[in-house]
């Protein structure tokens, strides 16, 4: 690989991103990959690998790589990190970087989807509703109109399938 | 100011090697100083330390204390307070006036010097502040599982191990040990954002005295880079890495395996890898002085970014040793020359003054 | 004739419970009665002695013994036997120093600093400060040119302040030295010519060079720039693309944490510039100085690449591209910067007079990495080695290097009065012997015979233990006082007797130690205090067998921590050879053994003592 062919602005723009600012002071200590839990299930996730390429200015590797969506959020690297790089954060902003070049993956276009739709990931069914009603519990409340002008959409024509309140 | 007024040309607050290496310096200079210690005998942190020669001198400097306390109680100029505490500090005309009370010490404890007996006031033509630096307590990193896990140490405590002859034949035999370094040192998220210069060293030393009693014992150096340590060192690392295990990983992890602790780091692969030790030791940082907060306010010292003591503060005040930064015990001696050579130049330039 | 010995008992924390008169009684000495004497054991340290008391001993052979330190514990059955062999072998020593001790002529006052740069006006600062004569011998044609390593403000501002007792040689060398502390000499080169004079003491502070990078890394020079002659304002990149700079910081092999920091600062600047990319090289980031971590942080985040790779990984192809391995990635990556600062290690060469001159020890010996010698000093006594050519990292360290050194300096010059050896010219041989043996370069050969510096001495010994012909030797450690000493302590010891010669520096600190805990030492065992264990001597080791000993240890240092260089190891030496002829005749050579020992290895001593004991109660 020729540094030269390389983009030094890529982890400024990640950087400018929302959540991306801490890249550029990684230097590889590696304390987020050996907590990684996606790293332990797929050893060729290396969260000190993707920020390593990142900064090296592989754009189009970085941003094409599947890998960059597999990050389970659950914010460990962040928490161990002695430079506080909030990787999770970071890979977001990476993620936002690559659905605006068009690289999201199938799933994230399922998942945003489903979000604008229903204002969560999991649809509730009166089976949920009536487990919770035998606990006691009141109906969840449904409510993708909020989400869904948080969003900026137009509602869907004939409304939500949810109860509203 | 009239020189009659001084009780002391200079004080000396802290009985370590840099305070008491600053009152030798100031013997030799011909000026006599008086040297406070909080705790019943004086020493400080260098008394905890192992001698970490294998077949030559590792020149870790802990022997030198012997040398520091021998001389300071053969010089007539030094007196040393021991069990005594700095309750107020202040300056008027250029002199300091420093309050001292009693502590309650021990029984008798070994070395020179005599506990304070009751309260008293010094005034003094300069201070010197030589207070030492806090070592990291591992329980601010509790994810290395210190206090924990069975088999956890702190470099502090390994020392003593060490010295007690805990670890060698015929006593603990450890298969595998493992060092983390950097624990409580450069770790900007941790507000601990410098290097402790002295961990790579003693670190690598005590991981030979090891190898040295046990040469079956693997070890490992858990570390992100190493440091340097004088000229020699340099000389000796690549047999040191021919001998010593170096992965250059910040671990993730300690965790209770059933053989002992665990050390969680991310493989060659990229992977996370679990590996199983029978010791597990941190490598502590050194910080800014215990109370350097209230220190401050007493003497209206100056503390740095990172909250060591600035080496000269106002008018007659200045800082010897680890106090002023991490320094390793070589480095807190000489360093406290530098404080007794303006100690007495102060005190000097007080009396001209007088006089003229 | 020996002298009649009165034993004076001071009472000392440790002595409770003794009684004077038995003690005296048992090591066969008279009690002082406050009459006259001919020749004493005090029962403490010279310094915890009252004044009237030295006054009253002043000129006499006295022996200081630090009783407590040296009975220990036990009943007191144990402890009165522990006491009267202490005694006795003190005794020994003051019946037979009736020779008056010698002490120095008082030495050369005036001091050499040869140098240029902050390090060498630190130590003429200092040295005038405490009232010595200086001159500064320059190689510049003033005080105020820096070395290349240091700042040139802190260095202008020094030399603009210096005392007017400081005497400026300019473009003027120092081109050989003999001599030791309180007597040398030193050959001067100047613009005048040759010239040689005496001074007291040499600070030897050449100005810092900075070793030039391009050729280590066979870079074409035209892309290098040094870091310090680096101007960031010289470099951005052009409207639509990256400039790329590489900032070399120990590259090669990992460099010393003051030169990475200069290699950050540069990097930052560099980084903070229009359009340029920094790609920084090491193969350890040494950041163990004051600010050089956050530096290091505050550099990537300005965008600085850091780049580590293995010693000798950066490979340069064609002499403008760089091309190294990262493991990360598993693949090479290559670079063609536009520039290369080389932020390289500094040093001071060696003065030729060093590696030339047989009168001073080789460099290793000379300054060697040896704790007790930290802070400018060197083997030779008034001899210091301050700066680049020491290794010591520029700015403050290299001031507190300066006063650490002048302090020893000016005591070593004004201290109390110095035992100097005595030399016996009628029997002196003239083999030399003490003048290569000696690590302080006190005995030099001057004229038809031995002359000693008047200052340099620290009494190890090591003269007395290599001299054939009982020629030479400190006050009190000539052969005939030693050898009364171990005869009348090991005359009282009960059995099993044993010996343990223990160094100044090492073994007595850790014994006295143990003694103070109370430990319970065999009640056969002699402690015989030594300075260095180089004073040790196949002599006194075979004696003590003759005399009954069925062991004998020597606790001295560790190598490479002898105050005296090579002390230690020139006793261990002697005690192979012991060693070697024990086994030719048939008795066990384990009867002698070295014991290499820190101050603070208390525990070590206490099981080897014990081993002895257990070796003794078996022959």
């Amino acid at each position: 690989m020729r540094l030269n062919d390389c983009d030094p602005g890529f982890k400024h723009q990640v950087a400018a991103e929302p959540g991306g600012e801490g890249i550029r002071v990684c230097f590889g200590c590696a304390a987020c990959s050996a907590r990684c839990p996606v790293g332990a299930n797929r050893p060729e996730y290396d969260p000190r690998r993707i920020i390593r390429a990142a900064l090296l200015g592989r754009r189009e590797e970085v941003l094409a790589s599947p890998l960059i969506w597999l990050c389970s959020s659950c914010y460990t690297c962040g928490e161990v990190c002695p430079q506080g790089v909030r990787f999770t954060d970071v890979l977001t902003a990476i993620k936002n970087i690559a659905a605006r070049a068009g690289h999201a993956p199938p799933s994230a276009r399922i998942t945003a989807e489903l979000l604008a739709k229903q204002g969560r990931l999991l649809e509730v069914t009166e089976f949920e509703n009536d487990k919770r009603a035998e606990l006691g519990l009141p109906p969840v409340e449904q409510r993708p109109h909020d989400f869904q002008s948080i969003l900026g959409l137009e509602p869907p024509p004939e409304g939500g399938e949810g109860e509203g309140a | 100011m009239n020189p009659a007024e001084i009780d002391t040309p200079v004080l000396i607050i802290g009985g370590g090697v840099a305070g008491l290496s600053a009152a030798v310096e100031l013997s030799r200079r011909g000026l006599a100083s008086t040297v406070v210690e909080r705790e019943a005998a004086p020493g400080g942190r260098a008394g905890e330390f192992c001698c970490k020669a294998v077949a030559a001198c590792a020149r870790c400097g802990a022997c030198r204390l012997g040398d520091l306390l021998a001389e300071a109680a053969a010089r007539p100029e030094i007196t040393l307070h021991t069990a005594a505490l700095v309750t107020s500090a202040e300056q008027k005309d250029g002199l300091w006036t420093v309050e001292l009370s009693p502590q309650p010490a021990g029984d008798d404890a070994p070395g020179p010097g005599a506990p304070l007996g009751e309260r008293c006031s010094l005034t003094t033509g300069a201070v010197i502040l030589a207070v030492g630096g806090q070592v990291f307590d591992p329980a601010g990193k509790s994810r290395f599982a210190h206090g924990r896990v069975e088999g956890v140490h702190s470099a502090l405590e390994l020392e003593a191990m060490l010295a007690m002859g805990a670890i060698g034949p015929g006593a603990m035999a450890p298969a595998k040990v493992a060092f983390i370094q950097c624990v409580g040192s450069r770790d900007a998220a941790g507000g601990r954002p410098w290097c402790s210069r002295v961990c790579c060293g003693y670190a690598l030393r005590m991981a030979r005295v090891i190898r040295h009693r046990l040469p079956e014992t693997e070890v490992t150096f858990f570390h992100m880079d190493v440091q340097d340590y004088g000229r020699a060192w340099e000389e000796e690392l690549p047999s040191l890495k021919e001998d010593i295990r170096f992965v250059r990983a910040m671990p993730g992890e300690v965790t209770a395996g059933e053989q002992g602790p665990r050390v969680v780091f991310a493989g060659p692969e990229g992977a996370p890898v679990s590996e199983g030790f029978d010791l597990v030791i941190l490598s502590v940082g050194i910080g800014p002085p215990n109370g350097a907060g209230s220190l401050h306010e007493l003497f209206g010292a100056a503390p740095d970014q990172d909250g060591f003591l600035a080496e000269e503060g106002p008018d007659g005040l200045f800082v010897a040793g680890a106090a002023a930064g991490p320094r390793s015990l070589n480095e807190s001696i000489t360093h406290a020359g530098l404080a007794a050579s303006r100690a007495a130049a102060r005190v000097g330039a007080l009396l001209e003054a007088a006089r003229g | 004739m020996p002298a009649r010995v009165s034993l004076i008992w001071q009472e000392a924390p440790g002595l409770s419970g003794l009684d004077p008169a038995q003690v005296a009684l048992a090591a066969g000495v008279e009690l002082d009665d406050g009459g006259l004497v001919e020749a004493a054991v005090v029962t403490v340290a010279q310094e915890r002695a009252p004044r009237g008391l030295q006054e009253r001993l002043a000129g006499l052979p006295v022996s200081w013994l630090d009783l407590a330190a040296e009975i220990g514990g036990g009943g007191d059955a144990h402890r009165l036997a522990r006491a009267a062999t202490a005694v006795a072998r003190a005794a020994g020593r003051a019946a037979k120093g009736t020779l008056p001790p010698v002490y120095a002529p008082q030495p050369a006052q005036s001091v050499l600093v040869a140098g240029a740069g902050l390090g060498a006006l630190a130590a003429a600062w200092e040295a005038a400060a405490l009232g010595h004569p200086v001159t500064l011998a320059t190689p510049f044609g003033d005080a105020a040119t820096p070395g290349a390593d240091d700042d040139p403000q802190a260095v202008g501002l020094m030399a603009a302040q210096l005392p007017a007792q400081v005497e400026l040689a300019t473009e003027c060398e120092l081109i050989g030295l003999a001599g030791s502390a309180g007597g040398f000499s030193a050959r001067l080169m100047g613009p005048q010519g040759e010239s040689s004079q005496g001074f007291g003491a040499v600070f030897l502070a050449p100005p810092g060079e900075l070793a030039p990078g391009c050729e280590i890394h066979g870079l074409n020079p035209e892309l290098c720039v040094l870091a310090s002659k680096l101007d960031p304002e010289d470099w951005q990149g052009p409207e639509d693309a990256w400039l790329h700079a590489a900032v070399l910081a120990g590259s090669a092999q990992a460099a010393p944490s003051y030169s990475f920091a200069a290699a950050l600062e540069a990097a930052l600047a560099l980084a903070k510039r229009p359009r340029v990319q920094v790609s920084l090289f090491y193969t350890e980031a040494r950041v163990a100085v004051p600010g050089a971590e956050r530096l290091f942080r505050d550099c990537r985040a300005a965008g600085v690449l850091p780049m580590r790779v293995e010693p000798g990984g950066l490979e340069v192809r064609g002499g403008h591209t760089l091309a190294w391995f990262d493991p990360l990635l598993g693949e090479e990556i290559t670079l063609e910067p536009a520039v290369a600062v080389m932020a390289e290690q500094s040093g001071a060469p060696r003065p030729a007079w060093l590696d030339n001159e047989l009168t001073v020890k080789p460099w290793d010996l000379l300054v060697p990495e040896n704790p007790r010698l930290a802070g400018g000093k060197t083997s030779r006594s008034g001899l210091y080695i301050l700066g680049s050519l020491r290794g010591t990292a520029p700015g403050a360290p290299r001031r507190a290097e300066a006063a650490a050194a002048t302090a020893d300096m000016h005591a070593r010059l004004t201290g109390r009065v110095v035992p100097m050896p005595a030399v016996r010219d009628q029997l002196c041989a003239r083999c030399l012997s003490c003048v290569r043996a000696c690590p302080h370069g006190v005995p030099q050969f001057v004229g038809f015979g031995i002359a000693c510096s008047p200052a340099g001495c620290v009494a190890c010994g090591i003269c007395a233990a290599e001299c054939p012909a009982e020629a030479i030797a400190p006050p009190g450690w000539g052969q005939p006082e030693m050898l009364a000493a171990l005869e009348a302590a090991l005359a009282v010891a009960p059995e099993p007797k044993m010996v343990l010669f223990a160094c100044g520096q090492s073994g007595m600190p850790a014994a006295s130690a143990l003694s103070a805990s109370g430990h319970q030492w065999p009640a056969g065992l002699v402690i015989f205090p030594l300075v260095c264990a180089g004073r040790t001597s196949q002599v006194l080791v075979t004696r003590a067998l003759e005399l009954g000993a069925k062991g004998v240890l020597t606790a001295g240092c560790h190598p490479g921590n002898c105050r005296s260089i090579s002390g230690n190891l020139v006793a261990a030496a002697k005690l192979e050879m012991v060693q070697g002829m024990l086994a030719e005749l048939g008795l066990d050579p384990e009867a002698v053994s070295f014991l290499p020992l820190a101050s603070n290895q208390t525990r070590e001593l206490a099981q080897a003592v014990e081993a002895l004991a257990v070796k003794a109660e078996e022959a």
